[in-house]
This record gives C-alpha cells, structure tokens and sequence, in this order.
C-alpha cells in the first residue's frame, strides 16, 4: 500500500511536471503565435527582403533627325571588398591576385598596378573601386574570369554620341546635376526619378513568388528634340576650326538659319569640349558663345540699318547722295571711312556695297533716333531671341535718352550696340524672310515618356519692315557678292547670294584698341532665300579684316546649298546702280 | 472501430432478431455510404492538398523561369544597347567624314542638277579638288588630333581590306568625273540626257560599298 501512495505521489509530481512544461511550452507558443506573431514575422520577412532600384532613363536630346545627341547607357562599375581579395581557384588553377589585377587590367584598359594599390593600400577597407563605367561588353568579359571577389553594380551614364558635335547646345551632365545647356534648361522634360522595389528572396537568391512590391514607380524622362542638323553642325564646326585655325583666332562661332520658319539648323561654337570628359575643358570654352557673348557687330548692321531707312522712307536703292570723306558730328569730331578719304557720289546701295560709314552717316542723319531705336528692338536687338538660350544675353540697345550724338550715327554701322550672334542671324532672316522677322527656334519641343509631343511654343512673327524694304535691302546686298572685290571668293556658281561683311573693333577699357571681330551674313538663293549663314570669328591675328572671314561663309553656304539641295537660281539678278 | 462496431451489433441480434433486421440493415446502408463519404472526403482534401503542392511547386519552377527569362532580357537589352553605341560611333559626322577620305572621296560644294522634266543641266558642276581632303580637325580647346572610337578603327581596317581586295576605289569613281567634265561643256539641253547614259555597272549594278562582316 505503502508502495503504492509512493508511486501515486511520484505519478503526481511527473504529472505535475508534465503540466508546468506543457503549460511553458504552451505559454511561449501562443507569445510566438499570438502576441508577438505580427513583430516576428515582419522580422523574419525584413531578413529576407531586399529593395532594389528600378533604374530609369534620362530622356535622350535628339537632333531633328532622331539622332542621339544625348543619351543614357549602361555601365558598371566594378569593385571589391578588400578583406576579401585573394588567390582563387578556376579550373584547378590558382589565379593569383596579380594575375587576377592583370586579367581585369587587360579588359578594361586599367594600370594593373594602380588596381592591386587600390586594394592593397587600405587592406582592412570593405570596399574599394576597381575601375568605374565599364562597358556592358567588358562587364561579360569580366564576369567569365569568374573571379569570386569581383563586384559590378549597374550605374546609368549619360553619354555623347557625336562628342563635341552639338556640346555647346546639349550642355553637359555633372555627378549630381545638369550643369549646362539644354540639358540643364530642359530639365523638367529630360529628368527620370528611379523607382524602388522589394522582395523577398530564398537562400538561393531566387526571389519568391508574389512577393515584389512596387514602393516607387519608375519615372522615365522625355526626349528634347532640337531643330540641329547634326550633320550640318558637324561640317560648320569643321569649317571653323579649319580657317578659326588659321587665321589664329580665338574663336568663331557660326550659324545657319532656315528662313521660313526660324529653325537654327547649326549653331556651332569652336572650339568647344567634349561632354563626355570635360573635366580638363577650359571654361570659357564650355558655353555657345553665340548665345552668351555680345559683341559690338560693325559693319554687317548696316544691311539692317538701310533696310530701316528704306522702311521708314528715309531712302530707296537708287537714292543720289554723296558720301564724303569725313562726315563732321560735331566740330572736332568726323566720322570716317575704311580706307577712302574723298568724297564719292553713291546711290544707297553703294553706300552699303562700299560700307560707307560717312554715307550711311548722312542717310542715319534723315532718321530720328527714337525711331531708329524702335526699329533695333523691332528686329530683336536688346532682348533674348525666341530661343532663350540658358545664359543668354540680351545684347545692349541704348535706350533713346541715352544715345548720344555720336552714337545715333554710329548704331547704323554696329557701334554704341552690342549683339549676339544668335540676335545678328536673326535680324538677317528677317531681311530674307520679306522683312518678317521669325522668333529664333532652337528646341522643337518635348517628346514625354507617354508618346505625347509637347510643342515649344511658337513665338508670333513680327513685320520689322515692308517686304520692299527688305527685298531693296537683299538686292544691295547682292551687289557686294556679283560685283564687290571679294567676288572670287564668295560667289556660289548657279546661285545669287546675298551678303554683307563687318569688321568690328573690340572696346577696351582705353577705348578701341587693334582687336577686331570679323563676320559675315548672308543669305542664298536671294530671289527667294532660304537660308542665312552668319559667320564671325573673335580676334583674328593672322588677317584683321573682314575679308578673312569669307572663304568660311562661302564654304558653309555652299555646303547648306548642297546639302538641302536648293534648286540652282535660273532668274537673273536685276540690281540698282552703285554710283551716279 | 470495426471490432467495436460487431460487439455492439451483435449483443442486440440474439434478443431481437426480427425488430434488429431493419435496423440492422438500415444501419448497413447508413455505414455504407458513410464509408464512401469518408473516402470522398479524404481523397478530395488529399487531392487539394496535393494538387496545391503541385501548384506550389509551379509557381516557384516559374519564379527561377521568370529570374532566368529576366536576365536573358536583361542580356537582350544589353546586346540592343551595345550595338545601338557601335552604330551610334559609325554614324557619327567625324566617323563618316574620315571613313570617305580614307576611301579616297572628296568635299564638293559645287554639284549641278539635272532637271526631270526637260533634262537640263542647272547649276554649274565643278570637280572637286583633290586638296580638300577631308581631313577632319580638332575642335576641342588644347586637343591636337581627333581619336576615333575603337568600333571605328575596326571598320578601318575592314574597309581598307575590302578595298585593296576589290579594286581601287579611284578607278571606280573615274568614269564619273569625266562625265561632269562633259556635262560642263555640252550645252544643257534634253540631248544630254541620252549622252550622259551611265556606263555599264560594276559590281553587279549597285554602288561600290564597304564590305562589313
């Protein structure tokens, strides 16, 4: 019995021990389960969840053809962790660390000993950067070395594709942010906003179904399209690195124009840098000058002042003046010619054939200045083009009260105002375009990530002057191409072509010194032109004088008229006399 | 179950024969499809249960499908953007420019036209000169010469093999310049079109180009 209250007693306490864990083990499931079910579990989900970056692309800049003038491609860069780094295994062979240096050194074209100091120099660091912005091509190269401790981690990189083409317009990407050009203007249509996502992974780095998240949608960017003819750039930029060179100059810009709409078909800038590594680019070479710098224009105004005087009925081609060799302002003070110092007997277009600044003198003289400087802002003097080119100037147009004796005379030969050349190419499509003065268009407009085209806007077109004035104004220009002395070098054969030159002196702070700008503009066929070429290069050493600039325009429009296969001109030129 | 079910079923037999005869069947026929039921049910949760593994089991074989068939994309995408670059560098102003002087062509700014409707000759057709040679220059501030991609230099060398291969480009292209010299002398007029009858095509009729392979 005694035996039995002992068994019982012991059946008891195993019982009551079963219960105790029984009840422990219950206790710590229903906290598992129950009361801490929610925390654990997103513990555990946190463990195997990874977010990943849905890359997306900056929208690319395009030519008016489509052609990539900007545009995002991938890259990888490549690195390790240096704790990691060591001898490995392939094939039963072991590759050294120095091999392994030289295996990647030869792929990407890296210094082998500059990748084996990059891990050895911080050996206790967790990571180090091997070679940055590896092709796509030389990343498979790379992933079949096979090498355990190598790391390649997708970047998007803006590229280039035609190199210094089109980098005055495109502008240029830096680490963070636009720096320049339309890339930095047009940031708004271009910008892309990477998504984010998670999932979950098993162990086998397999993601597990059902389980990706969108946290952030990816944000693609929109295509800028521009009015540039890549081509024509290209052969504009040639040129004026070609004769830029020679003439020593320290720099040209030029641009062609299409008449009827105000398309900027090239607008080139030499010399200029290549977007794709302008780390050692100077800066002052990195804008589009034709847009940024200002300068006084000289004598290529004149086509415009006379087409003013016309407007205003001041003055007509065949208008009898003489042109004396010293125009007196003011007592002590005369305005004189380039060269000749004798009275000559000219008609109007002689005056502008010659480049009279003592016969425009005395037509500017018929003008009242207000009205004069209505007409220089009416042709877009003083004010950005329709362009609105990031850090564009506005040039400088002397308000009335401030022009002075000398300056109302002056401003008809591109004195006393300061230009762009965007401003100047503009002024001359409106004398081509019937005295119609199109706003400048250098963006045509923005191609969304939904297939939406988003025009710019189109500025409305403004009547400078009568279609008369205008075409008198073309005519006159047209004697200084068929008849002037640089007839050799401008003449395009089968064409008419219209054009004025402009050598301008550079004021200093000790007024004018020996610096000049030199340019030209014109425009071709001139029975009906349909396009402007302005041409101007800053600084010449080697020839100061406008002339210089002529075997560069004529070989620009030459190429313009070949290139849009404008139809030779078939009508012959009438044009008005010269002297009397 | 079944022992437990005889024991309780035959305790009343002996007592009750007739009355347990209904019953008694009535509880066979009730067992029977009980029985049936059972098996249903079971092989239903097994087959659901089962047929959900299988599901299962697809659904992630389609995961490693989908892992697998996004990194082919991934690759295709690549590829695309690979040649997409090659063709960029090819199609590059400075890259066509230098590619025509190495085949011996020249700028000319001076074409003429030849007017469909009557044939005339419009515009004056002057030969291009060989000194315009098409070199391309340095447009950069502080660059001396221009460096063409990799992609680029392996067209070079495809060219000019093709080139010393076929025949010398300059040969080609003589028959033609001696056509513009006569177009230039000849009055325009619809005659001309018939005297400027092309010459018979080499190369099978098509415009010498370079072979790339």
């Amino acid at each position: 019995m005694a035996h039995q209250r002992i068994s019982s007693r012991r059946m008891g306490v195993a019982l009551l021990v079963i219960f105790l864990m029984a009840g422990l083990l219950v206790s710590r499931l229903v906290d598992v389960q129950v009361v801490r079910a929610a925390e654990l579990q997103e513990q555990s989900a946190e463990i195997r969840t990874t977010s990943e970056v849905i890359w997306a692309s900056r929208g690319s800049i395009v030519d008016s053809f489509g052609n990539d003038l900007a545009t995002d491609v991938d890259r990888y860069d490549v690195s390790a962790d240096p704790r990691k780094v060591g001898d490995f295994r392939r094939d039963g062979d072991v590759v050294t660390v120095m091999a392994a240096m030289a295996e990647i050194a030869l792929i990407t074209g890296a210094n082998a000993d500059e990748l084996l100091y990059a891990v050895n120099s911080n050996p206790e660091a967790h990571f180090t950067y091997l070679v940055k912005s590896v092709s796509p091509e030389d990343r498979q190269a790379l992933r079949e070395l096979r090498n355990p401790w190598l790391q390649m981690d997708l970047v998007r990189e803006r590229t280039y594709p035609f190199g210094p083409v089109t980098a005055n317009l495109t502008g240029m990407l830096g680490t963070d942010e636009p720096l320049a050009g339309v890339e930095r203007k047009y940031d708004s249509c271009l910008r892309a906003i990477n998504g984010t996502a998670t999932y979950q992974k098993g162990a086998d780095g397999i993601r597990l179904p059902g389980t990706t998240q969108l946290v952030e949608e990816p944000i693609h960017g929109g295509d800028v399209r521009l009015t540039i003819d890549s081509d024509l750039q290209w052969y504009v930029l040639q040129t004026l690195a070609e004769h830029g060179s020679n003439l020593g100059a320290q720099y040209g810009s030029a641009m062609v124009v299409r008449v009827e709409d105000g398309h900027v078909l090239a607008a080139a800038d030499w010399p200029t840098f290549d977007p794709n590594d302008f780390s050692e680019s100077p800066v002052e070479f990195m804008g589009a000058r034709a847009f940024s710098s200002p300068y006084e224009p000289g004598s290529i105004m004149k086509s415009v002042g006379i087409a003013m005087l016309i407007d205003g009925g001041y003055t007509y081609s065949e208008d009898k003046i003489v042109a004396p060799g010293f125009y007196e302002v003011y007592p002590g003070r005369y305005i004189k010619n380039f060269l000749v110092a004798d009275d000559r007997q000219l008609t109007t277009a002689g005056v502008l054939h010659t480049s009279s600044n003592t016969g425009i003198s005395v037509l500017a003289d018929r003008m009242p200045k207000a009205e004069a400087t209505r007409y220089l802002r009416n042709f877009g003097f003083g004010e950005v083009t329709g362009i609105d080119f990031l850090g564009e100037s506005s040039g400088q147009v002397l308000p009335v009260d401030q022009v002075d004796v000398v300056t109302r005379y002056n401003q008809f030969f591109g004195q006393g105002i300061s230009v762009t050349a965007a401003q100047m190419a503009s002024s001359y499509q409106t004398l081509a375009n019937d005295g119609v003065r199109v706003p400048l268009r250098l963006v045509d407009g923005c191609l969304t990530n939904d297939g939406e085209f988003v025009p710019e806007p189109v500025a409305e077109p403004v009547q400078v002057v009568s279609a008369s004035a205008a075409q008198q104004t073309v005519r006159m220009m047209e004697t200084i191409v068929s008849q002037g002395p640089l007839r050799n070098t401008l003449e395009v054969p089968g064409y008419r072509v219209a054009a004025k030159t402009g050598t301008a002196e550079i004021a200093t702070s000790t007024g004018y010194g020996d610096d000049r700008v030199i340019s030209l503009a014109g425009m071709a066929p001139a029975e009906n032109p349909e396009y402007v070429v302005l041409v101007s290069f800053y600084k010449p050493q080697t020839s100061r004088v406008s002339t210089a600039a002529a075997p560069a325009f004529h070989e620009i429009l030459s190429h313009v008229l070949k290139h849009y296969r404008v139809a030779p001109s078939t009508e012959p030129a009438i044009l008005p006399p010269l002297t009397w | 179950m079944t022992a437990l079910a005889h024991s309780v079923g035959s305790a009343p037999r002996a007592t009750k024969p007739r009355a347990v005869s209904s019953t008694r069947q009535k509880a066979r026929a009730d067992a029977v499809p009980k029985l049936r039921y059972i098996v249903v049910l079971l092989a239903g949760i097994f087959s659901i249960l089962g047929g959900q593994l299988l599901l299962s089991i697809a659904v992630s074989g389609g995961a490693y499908e989908i892992a697998s068939l996004k990194t082919d994309l991934r690759g295709s995408q690549q590829q695309q953007q690979i040649v997409g670059e090659e063709i960029s560098a090819l199609v590059a102003p400075d890259t066509l420019a230098t590619l025509a002087g190495s085949m011996g062509m020249v700028p000319d700014n001076n074409p003429a036209y030849i007017r469909v409707s009557d044939g005339a000759v419009v515009g004056e057709a002057i030969p291009a000169e060989a000194s315009a040679s098409g070199q391309v220059f340095a447009v950069t501030a502080g660059t001396e010469s221009v460096v063409a991609p990799e992609i680029v230099e392996d067209v070079f060398l495809t060219i000019s093999t093709a080139t010393a291969l076929e025949a010398d480009v300059t040969d080609v292209l003589a028959p033609h310049t001696a056509e513009v010299d006569a177009s230039q002398t000849a009055q325009p007029t619809a005659s001309l079109v018939v005297a400027t009858e092309p010459p018979a095509p080499r190369f099978g009729g098509s415009i010498p180009s370079p072979v790339t392979r």
